[in-house]
């Protein structure tokens, strides 16, 4: 059983890694591509304003924008996987994860204004690392922080040169007529164009040689403060994350990122909204299964009468109304104030519910009366569309074991029908229904995204529209990533369930 | 027809040949116990009701009148409704037309025989258009074009459409009567030709053909605008005859938006109504534009019928391909294939759906890619039903005849182990049908829908506004119909279930 249990989490894997990379994909192809959820409008040239600029530069640093898609897509896995290789990234006491600088890259034509790039000077980064070991806790960490500011700037300096070179370019080469060396998003084609001799005569090529001169410098700038950097955290003014053996193999916390559009880290959102949704499908489950199964056990037991029929057909209608249909006339008839009234509106708790006691006291509501009043309709539009599944799947099981050998002697035994049914035949034809947790696990999942729209409750499936409608590339792969595992941690799950209760059933 | 069968029939009756019913085949036997089932015959009424409007509507509720004639004398009197049609309306209209005599003839055709008639008129529809359209294209030159469309708009009172310079061809009798004789010639040829198999070839291809024309003919149509004939109406202007619904899925009027059912015309865009000779009302209602609710409803008859079919069509073709692979091969294919399976089925569709209806531009959200990534993400039930089946057919006798014959691998696949294993395949397709409707309502009802057509899922969105008011008539007509819809797909797909499946005999009511 171990072995089977492992193999299956080690299959997990590659499937994991198949979803990623098929949402990473869909999301690159998208017109913004990957950067489209940054804070400044897909694209443009000129950054308006410099605290825009450090933004871009930070995130640039941190997760590598100007690299192509498959790259981006390595980098993104190596931060989810709790196994690493390499230098241990480093922990703020306030949470934040502190990343080695990536690499800056070279200035567009550097080649037409200098014979060699300029680098900063080799021991800068061991004359940085030898002050700081000198230093204490305190000043180590102000001096850090200092230093990793200075960085971010010094990089968002280069990348607006950068681009005010790129503009200098594009207005050189058209000038000169070469427009087939602008793409369809009217670019220049830098590396085409940095194969050119410049035609030093041309008008524009003056400007052009004022800024590529003005990013080799701010490069230098950048590489030096990088370098600073490197040597401060050489030097190790945090602690450490994770266990291990640093340069080596660790194991350390997934690092899901942080949302582009609000700034904060993913986990923290994660864990404020998943709770929500969790409430809603633990409470469904249980609803699920109480009334289908003693439905399918009458609709068996009683076959061919009005019940069997009337069930049946009330289930397979309840199956087809959309849970956008269903939400939509339960909030309207229910809950608006023109109609029944009888229902909240939105959210899962009114105003202020935080201040009340949790039971209810003094004629006050309380918290909890409050909670199930307002989980009654999401909970119920989660729920009406399992019965069908669930009860024709117990009622055909029962239906199969009445006819079966066993259920003949038990009742030549002289064992009372009631226990027939219920200890003999109920037993054995639950086996099923927990593989049927398969199908009807996922389709709630994906339907708390539309009640949860429709109720206006913050739950996981609300945070993956938000993102979606923001482009968040992190928030949407990590929550890609958490549902996908959900869905196959409770597939493997029914199956061991299966393997516990049917003791025919053994995996080697 | 078969004598009326006694209650029982004993064994001793039968040798006796009484309640000796003939030998039919396997599906000829299902249809009949499907036909049986009085749920599943109202299912396949509803769905019928469905597709006479998915084909029809544009007839029913259109914002054109169908004859239009201005007050005073001082225009000229012509059909909106005809010179507005689109070509994939109009091919419509003409293959119904000339269906109905063959449905209601039917009994006394075979059934084969039927079944090529209606795809014969469908070429024909297709034939007559692209040829007329043509030839009209080729006898009328921009400037008659320009003149006409000025002087058609200064009856309508609005200016001519911006791109009014494309020339398009106006329907005029003659390319028509050209058209239709060219087409009938074919026809004939194609129905009086015996011989088998060519013939069916001869038409397929003519129908592709024809597919083809039809998209190049839709250059010709009239670009969408907005009219105001109601208004003219009721200002005493013109006199108009509509066909059923003044009213198109496209006419906005922001002062009358979300009124309730039976509105009139009127009141609210400040024209004086008593006087008016005839009294237009919104019959179901208007939603958040003001625009009307039953012509959209029956404009997304239309939608709900092909992405049913096509998406699941795409489904079909995706998940029994690699399902016949998975299935025949096994070992490494199968592995990995498998792989790409749990995949898809790892996530949730709707999550998936989400993400990629998202991402696509605003200009690629038209119906046919909607239906295409619907379908490329709901395959996945198809493939498992399909592998398990191969699997099973995999050690059969005829299959090893067949590989021992050294038959080409798409011939054994397709044509000897896929009729033998499509029989649960073929039950999924109705339930899959059914959720394709649900979830592209989901899906306009998130605004991810089509943006080109007309859906009942958008109707729904506008239902609660965000001040929290709730209008009914938004929410219980187009509901009742998408619940109506997938309601008779899932009856339908039970009643197969029940006649194919032979595992589920014993459960049957």
């Amino acid at each position: 059983m171990l072995m089977y249990i492992s193999r299956r989490l080690l299959l997990m894997i590659p499937t994991l890694v198949g979803i990623t990379l098929l949402v990473f994909m869909m999301i690159a192809a998208s017109p913004g591509g990957i950067g489209a959820g940054l804070m400044v409008s897909g694209g443009q040239q000129m950054q308006s304003s410099s605290a825009v600029a450090v933004q871009r530069a930070k995130l640039e640093d941190r997760y590598g924008l100007n690299e192509p898609m498959l790259v981006q897509y390595f980098r993104w896995l190596k931060r989810v996987s709790p196994i690493r290789f390499g230098d241990r990234d480093q922990v703020s006491p306030a949470g934040d994860l502190v990343t080695r600088p990536r690499p800056i890259p070279e200035p567009s034509v550097w080649k037409w204004v200098a014979e060699r790039l300029a680098e900063p000077e080799p021991e800068l980064a061991s004359r940085t690392r030898a002050e700081f070991v000198a230093m204490d806790a305190d000043a180590k960490i102000e001096a850090f922080k200092k230093l990793q500011r200075s960085y971010v700037e010094a990089r968002a300096g280069f990348t607006t040169d950068e681009a005010v070179l790129a503009d200098a370019v594009k207005r050189y080469v058209e000038s000169i007529g070469r427009t087939d060396l602008i793409d369809s998003n009217f670019k220049p084609r830098l590396k085409r164009i940095e194969r050119l001799t410049p035609d030093t005569s041309a008008k524009e090529y003056a400007e052009v040689e004022k800024h590529a001169k003005a990013a080799v410098r701010s490069r230098v700038l950048a590489q030096e403060a990088r370098a600073r950097l490197i040597g401060a955290m050489d030097a190790g003014p945090y602690e450490e994350a994770g266990f291990g053996i640093s340069g080596l193999v660790h194991i350390a916390w997934p690092d899901l990122g942080v949302a582009f559009s609000s700034n904060q880290p993913v986990l923290t959102l994660i864990t404020r909204h998943l709770p929500t949704t969790i409430l809603l499908n633990l409470i469904a489950f249980p609803i699920i299964y109480l009334i289908a199964i003693p439905s399918g056990m009458l609709a068996a037991a009683r076959k061919g009468s009005i019940w069997d029929v009337g069930m049946g057909s009330l289930f397979i209608g309840l199956y087809s109304v959309p849970v956008v249909l269903a939400g939509v006339l339960a909030l309207g008839f229910l809950a608006t104030p023109d109609y029944l009234n009888a229902f909240p509106t939105a959210g899962l708790h009114d105003k202020g519910a935080a201040d009340w006691t949790y039971l209810p006291r003094n004629g006050g509501k309380g918290y909890l009366v409050d909670l199930i009043w307002h989980i009654i309709l999401p909970v119920a539009c989660a729920v009406y569309g399992g019965f069908a599944i669930l009860s024709k799947q117990t009622r055909a099981a029962m239906l199969e074991n009445y006819s079966a050998d066993y259920v003949r002697t038990a009742k030549a035994k002289g064992v009372s029908s009631k226990d027939v049914m219920f200890v003999h035949v109920l037993r054995n034809s639950l086996l099923p229904l927990i593989t049927m947790f398969v199908t009807v696990f996922p389709a709630m999942l994906a339907g708390s995204v539309v009640i949860e729209r429709i109720f206006s409750v913050q739950g996981m499936g609300w945070l993956m529209i938000e993102a979606i409608n923001l482009r968040d590339r992190e928030m949407i792969l990590a929550n890609t990533t958490i549902v996908a595992c959900v869905n196959l941690l409770a597939l493997l799950l029914a199956d061991i369930l299966y393997a516990c209760a049917d003791p025919r059933i053994t995996y080697k | 027809m078969q004598a009326p069968l006694p209650e029982r029939v004993t064994g001793v009756q039968l040798m006796q040949g009484i309640g000796v019913r003939p030998a039919v085949g396997f599906w000829t036997d299902a249809w009949r116990t499907i036909v049986k089932r009085h749920p599943a015959v109202i299912a396949m009424c509803w769905i019928g009701i469905v597709a006479f409007f998915a084909v029809f509507s544009p007839l029913i509720a259109n914002g054109h009148p169908i004859w239009l004639k201005s007050v005073g004398g001082a225009g000229r009197s012509y059909s909106p409704l005809w010179e507005n049609l689109s070509s994939v309306d109009l091919v419509l209209l003409v293959w119904g037309l000339v269906t109905v005599p063959f449905v209601v003839l039917g009994p006394t055709i075979g059934r084969g025989r039927r079944v090529w008639m209606m795809i014969g008129a469908l070429v024909v529809a297709i034939a007559v258009l692209a040829i007329s359209g043509v030839f009209q294209g080729r006898l009328n030159s921009a400037a008659q074009d320009q003149g006409r469309a000025a002087a058609s708009a200064a009856v309508r009172g609005l200016e001519p459409a911006a791109n009014a310079s494309k020339p398009f061809a106006r329907r005029d009798g003659a390319g028509y009567i050209v058209g239709f004789g060219v087409a009938a010639v074919v026809f004939a040829g194609m129905m009086l030709v015996p011989l088998g198999k060519v013939r069916r070839r001869v038409i397929v291809v003519g129908l592709a053909a024809c597919i083809g024309a039809l998209a190049v003919g839709q250059r010709w149509d009239r670009p969408l605008e907005i009219y105001n004939y109601v208004q003219r109406e009721v200002s005493g202007e013109i006199e108009a005859t509509y066909t059923l619904v003044p009213w198109s899925p496209l006419q906005r009027d922001s002062a009358l938006d979300r009124r309730p059912p039976l509105t009139k015309y009127g009141p609210a865009t400040g024209v004086a109504v008593d006087s008016a000779p005839y009294e237009r009302r919104y019959i179901l209602g208007t939603d958040a534009f003001g625009q009307d609710v039953l012509s959209q409803l029956l404009q997304s008859c239309r939608l709900a019928i092909s992405i049913g079919l096509v998406s699941t069509g795409v489904a079909l073709v995706i998940g029994v391909l690699l399902g016949a692979l998975m299935g025949y091969f096994g070992g490494w294919v199968d592995l990995l294939l498998y792989r790409v399976v749990e995949i898809f089925m790892a996530v949730p569709v709707l999550f998936l759906l989400i993400v990629a209806v998202a991402v696509l531009p605003e200009e690629l959200r038209n119906t046919y890619v909607i239906m295409g990534i619907i379908g490329m993400f709901t395959w996945t039930g198809m493939a498992r039903f399909t592998r398990a089946e191969f699997m099973k057919l995999r050690n059969q006798d005829f299959v090893q005849a067949a590989q021992a014959t050294g038959l080409p691998l798409r011939s054994i696949l397709f044509r000897h182990m896929l009729p033998n294993g499509i029989a649960p395949v073929l039950v999924d397709t109705s339930f899959a049908i059914a959720a394709a409707i649900s979830v592209e309502a989901t899906l306009s009802f998130l605004g991810l829908g089509p943006v080109d057509s007309a859906s009942w899922g958008r109707l729904l969105s506008a239902a609660i506004s965000s001040e929290g008011e709730f209008k009914w008539w938004l929410a219980v007509f187009p509901g009742l119909a998408i619940f109506l819809t997938v309601l008779s797909y899932n009856l339908i797909g039970e009643a197969m279930r029940d006649a194919i499946d032979p595992k589920l005999k014993k459960a049957r009511v």
